[in-house]
């Protein structure tokens, strides 16, 4: 008992202001790790935006627009089956190059249907290839800029886009 | 600098060699074409020339191994082709190792191989005269 009150008697004699202060810094370290362990968690009151969505890939728009080069191609295909035996090799060769993208970035491919905006399109079949020429140079034009911005482990399916749509330019000659 | 760029250039010289058998064989336009070809790889090689001012040249040799003897216009846009699309594959793995001016370089030369392997896939009357990813060997 003598031991028990010494005890008690000492620790009613340990609340002094160095008591009081050991037990805040104790209080405000536990505070500011629990915070800490939050924030590596992802879900702390820290984070700014706890659910922001990663940045596109930088080759996105290059599948997208694979995959309405395909669809304008493939549609005048249908139109003018005269000219199908140039015309369907190259909507493939777009499919294929929406697919290889998608491969390479980790993403579903783009759907036909979401991502195509060729409706109806009216025209002599001269009009429609030289309309198809001119989305194949823009295309081009894209490719080679994606191609020098690209990092070295994707430039040659990139340069090869490129290259493969100038063959286009040629085929629709 | 790694190995890609002086591959080219050792394929640019075998495609200058190449359109010399070539072009005996064809006639009109074809003749034509296989000369504008021979002079594009002749302007590709002094370029790369200039790129690796003198270092790492392999030398032109003296003469190369075509995939098939050039005995009639056949066989002459058969290996133009073919010679396109070596050249292409070689300029295609050049990508990976440039950056900037020298990737645009290569990306150029990689793209008038393909067009130009396109042009004599349709004097062949090859069916279909495009493929979808140029420069990249069949696996």
């Amino acid at each position: 008992m003598v031991l028990t009150d010494q005890v008690r008697g000492g620790e009613e004699q340990d609340e002094t202001p160095n008591r009081v202060r050991r037990r805040a810094v104790l209080a405000v370290s536990a505070a500011l790790a629990a915070l800490a362990v939050g924030a590596a968690g992802g879900c702390g009151l820290l984070d700014r935006e706890p659910d922001e969505p990663p940045p596109p890939d930088p080759l996105l728009p290059l599948a997208d627009e694979a995959v309405r080069l395909a669809a304008v191609h493939r549609l005048a295909a249908t139109d003018f089956p005269e000219r199908a035996a140039t015309l369907t090799p190259i909507a493939e060769a777009h499919d294929a190059h929406a697919r290889e993208l998608s491969r390479i970035m980790a993403t579903p491919a783009p759907s036909p249907a979401a991502s195509a905006s060729a409706g109806a399109e009216a025209g002599t079949v001269e009009d429609r290839i030289e309309a198809l020429r001119v989305a194949e140079k823009a295309g081009y034009e894209a490719a080679i800029q994606a191609c020098l911005a690209t990092p070295a482990h994707r430039a040659a399916l990139v340069g090869s886009i490129a290259a493969a749509r100038a063959t286009h330019l040629e085929a629709l000659k | 600098m790694t190995g890609e760029l002086p591959a080219a250039l050792a394929a640019e010289y075998a495609a200058i060699f190449a359109y010399g058998p070539i072009g005996v064989r064809l006639t009109g336009a074809e003749q034509t074409a296989a000369r504008a070809a021979e002079a594009a790889h002749r302007t590709l090689r002094d370029a790369l020339v200039l790129t690796l001012n003198g270092t790492g040249l392999p030398p032109a040799a003296a003469a190369y191994k075509l995939p098939e003897p050039v005995v009639d216009r056949a066989a002459a846009l058969r290996v133009a082709i073919a010679v396109e699309e070596k050249a292409g594959a070689v300029w295609r793995s050049a990508l990976t190792a440039t950056v900037g001016a020298q990737r645009r370089q290569a990306l150029d030369a990689l793209t008038g191989c393909a067009v130009r392997a396109t042009r004599w896939r349709r004097f062949a009357k090859v069916d279909p005269i495009t493929v979808a990813f140029p420069g990249k060997i069949p696996s």
